[in-house]
């Protein structure tokens, strides 16, 4: 009897340590970061809230979370729209649909390093395919990702298509979740196509399309593979997203209290969002 | 209102068999026609092709005098009660009634007052800011009725509407579908597996098997005159009582079951001149539980009586089913209930020969 009280400790040990050792140390750590000032090398030196004050006074910083929103505000919207499109096209018996589904979902699983070249192909100011295309029927070239105004929406695509076909599994889920009844129920009340997606389809599938915002929104946020590859931030810090910014402050110039101090910052802002998201779609319903 | 024709009607789902041949149903306006038959003989889905939600394979579909087979369901004006109702979950009550209306661009006002009349008509006044998930079977039920009757349809089409509600309310809402028929005066096509159900509302009922139709008339001459042993055994409750066996004709006419422990003098039997030509052949002979009786009637000759041992009986408080084996079947009498019946005891038996039905045992068809 003695021993066995200690084997459910035994068995969770492991857990707890991972949890310890990989979670908890870790935020704790950085939030004790936030107070000090550490480049690695020399010892922390507390500094009190001298990291916060600075926060607050940093224009880049402000810029790089103005970058994230103009990415987010073109980005969601584009998801949410383009993913559900292509899941009602999914979800109608076409042919070979198995196969678009899969296509539409390589991309998500592809590395997005190699995603990013890619379309540094598609996007190039001279070489670029989209930009022969243009000059191809004789219009003018963009400056897709030279342009300041430009480049975080071409990025904002970008991220997109890259990441379109796990948000489509999603809604083609949620519709499928719809019963034909309801449909049929509709057809015999005289419905259009168009009644139909707006009286029934959207409003059975509110809980999916909440899970979409919310999780295109998470990732939205953390932007980084594809400016830090494609554009460096630039052109003009144009594309600096708030990550990016982080983690320059972090590994280039080895500000970790700092850099732990906007991170910590960035997730509060995170949290905030995603609440008045629910706050909002819950009084829609 | 209109009529509704089905003329060589067949389907197959996806190159499959046949479903559904060679239906021929004619629909009057303002009928009320039931489809019954076992589960899987083709009921919902012949009603869902009226209705333009199942394409049809072959024949023709005439609603009014319009050809409607290619014509898309929402364009048949045509209304659907379906067997679990199919209420918007995420509409209240009122919003769920007035959709159709509201798909059409009626105003405002003339909606509320449509619904709220349809309301009145179904009792359903108090729930319309309910949502369907807040209401029992019985009420989901009486608001699909609603929705379909708000639109003023042509023709409304039920599939099973009552299969979820007990026992008793299917009772009630049996009595108030025939009132809102009779109110409504609207052309009905009504699908049940139940055959109280098709007695009490058809002014027609069609009996389909397999996708054929066995049988389509009044209710009471389908359970007085079954065109087969098929519809003699399906309507009706308890089922009629069969017994194979064939007909001798040398000298006085007599029907002699297979194991040969009952032959009935068939002298006194009414279209005892069609059964002569079956000589020989094997026959089946059919009684309705009712028609076997605890006393003769006044011309006592027109019965066949016999000792029969009971093997189970059962007291219905206003008539008594008495069991009995006769060689390899169970037979049913429905008896009055007036007299006690020993359930040890054998019992004597009249057979009303006027009400004897015999069919063909190979292709089952009456013989009259
Ligand atoms: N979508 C479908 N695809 C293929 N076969 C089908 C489909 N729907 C029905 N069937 C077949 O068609 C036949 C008739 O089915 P139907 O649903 O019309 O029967 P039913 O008379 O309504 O039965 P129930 O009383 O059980 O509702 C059955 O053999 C069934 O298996
Ligand atoms: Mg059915």
């Amino acid at each position: 009897m003695r021993k066995d009280k200690w084997i459910p400790y035994g068995l969770v040990a492991p857990y707890i340590l991972h949890f310890a050792v990989f979670v908890a140390f870790p935020v704790v750590f950085s939030v004790v970061l936030t107070f000090h000032r550490w480049n690695i090398i020399s010892p922390m030196e507390f500094i009190g809230l001298d990291n916060y004050v600075r926060l607050f006074k940093d224009r880049l910083f402000w810029q790089a979370i103005y970058n994230t929103l103009r990415f987010l505000v073109v980005h969601i919207p584009l998801q949410i729209v383009v993913a559900l499109a292509l899941a009602e096209l999914l979800n109608r018996t076409v042919r070979g649909a198995s196969f678009f589904r899969a296509a539409f979902f390589l991309p998500v699983i592809v590395s997005g390093v190699v995603v990013t070249i890619l379309w540094q192909q598609l996007l190039g100011y001279n070489l670029g395919l989209l930009n022969r295309l243009l000059t191809a029927v004789s219009l003018p070239r963009v400056a897709w990702l030279d342009d300041p105004d430009i480049a975080m929406y071409s990025i904002a695509v970008m991220a997109t298509w890259k990441n379109v076909g796990l948000y489509v599994i999603l809604f083609l889920v949620g519709l499928q979740t719809v019963p034909a009844q309801y449909y049929e129920a509709a057809d015999l009340e005289g419905a259009t196509d168009w009644q139909k997606f707006r009286y029934i389809t959207l409003p059975m599938i509110n809980p999916t399309i909440f899970t979409v915002v919310v999780l295109s929104t998470i990732g939205g946020f953390s932007l980084f593979i594809e400016p830090y590859i494609m554009t460096e931030g630039g052109p003009l810090n144009s594309t600096l997203s708030a990550v990016m910014y982080i983690y320059q402050q972090a590994f280039q110039y080895y500000h970790m209290g700092y850099s732990a101090t906007l991170g910590f910052f960035f997730a509060l802002l995170i949290l905030g969002v995603v609440m008045l998201q629910r706050r909002y779609i819950e009084q829609e319903n | 209102m209109a009529g509704v024709r089905l003329e060589h009607l067949a389907k197959a789902y996806d190159k499959g068999p046949l479903v559904i041949r060679d239906v021929n149903i004619d629909i009057k306006d303002k009928e009320f026609v039931v489809l019954v038959g076992p589960s899987g003989c083709g009921k919902s889905t012949l009603l869902r092709m009226i209705a333009g939600l199942e394409s049809i394979t072959g024949g023709h579909l005439y609603i009014g005098d319009r050809r409607v087979n290619e014509v898309p369901a929402s364009e048949r004006d045509i209304a659907m009660v379906f067997q679990n109702y199919a209420l918007y979950p995420h509409m209240t009550v009122f919003e769920n009634m007035a959709f159709g209306l509201k798909l059409r661009g009626l105003p405002k006002e003339e909606i509320r007052q449509r619904v709220e009349k349809a309301a009145r008509m179904l009792e359903i006044e108090t729930l319309l800011d309910r949502r369907p998930k807040d209401m029992s079977g019985g009420q989901r039920q009486r608001v699909a009725i609603g929705r379909a009757i708000v639109r003023n349809p042509q023709v409304f089409l039920f599939d099973e509407p009552l299969s979820n509600l007990d026992a008793k309310l299917r009772g009630q809402t049996r009595i108030e579908l025939q009132k809102l028929h009779r109110e409504l005066n609207a052309t009905m096509i009504y699908v049940t597996h139940d055959q109280v159900e098709a007695m009490t509302l058809g002014d027609r009922i069609v009996v389909l098997r397999n996708g054929d139709v066995m049988q389509q008339d009044t209710p009471l001459n389908l359970y007085n005159h079954p065109a087969n042993q098929f519809v003699a055994g399906f309507i009706g409750s308890p089922p009629m009582n069969f017994l194979p066996g064939r007909i001798c004709a040398d000298g006085p006419l007599r029907f002699e079951s297979r194991g040969g422990m009952l032959g009935i003098d068939l002298s006194e039997y009414p279209q005892a001149a069609t059964l002569r030509a079956y000589q020989g052949k094997p026959v089946v002979l059919g009684i309705r539980a009712e028609h076997i009786r605890r006393r003769p009637g006044p011309n006592e000759r027109r019965f066949f009586r016999r000792l029969v041992p009971v093997e189970a009986v059962e007291n219905m408080g206003s008539e008594t089913m008495v069991y009995f084996p006769l060689e390899t079947q169970r037979f049913i009498a429905r008896l009055s209930a007036d007299y006690p019946i020993p359930a040890d005891q054998p019992l004597d038996l009249f057979w009303d020969l006027g009400k004897l039905h015999f069919f063909d045992a190979e292709t089952e068809v009456a013989i009259r």
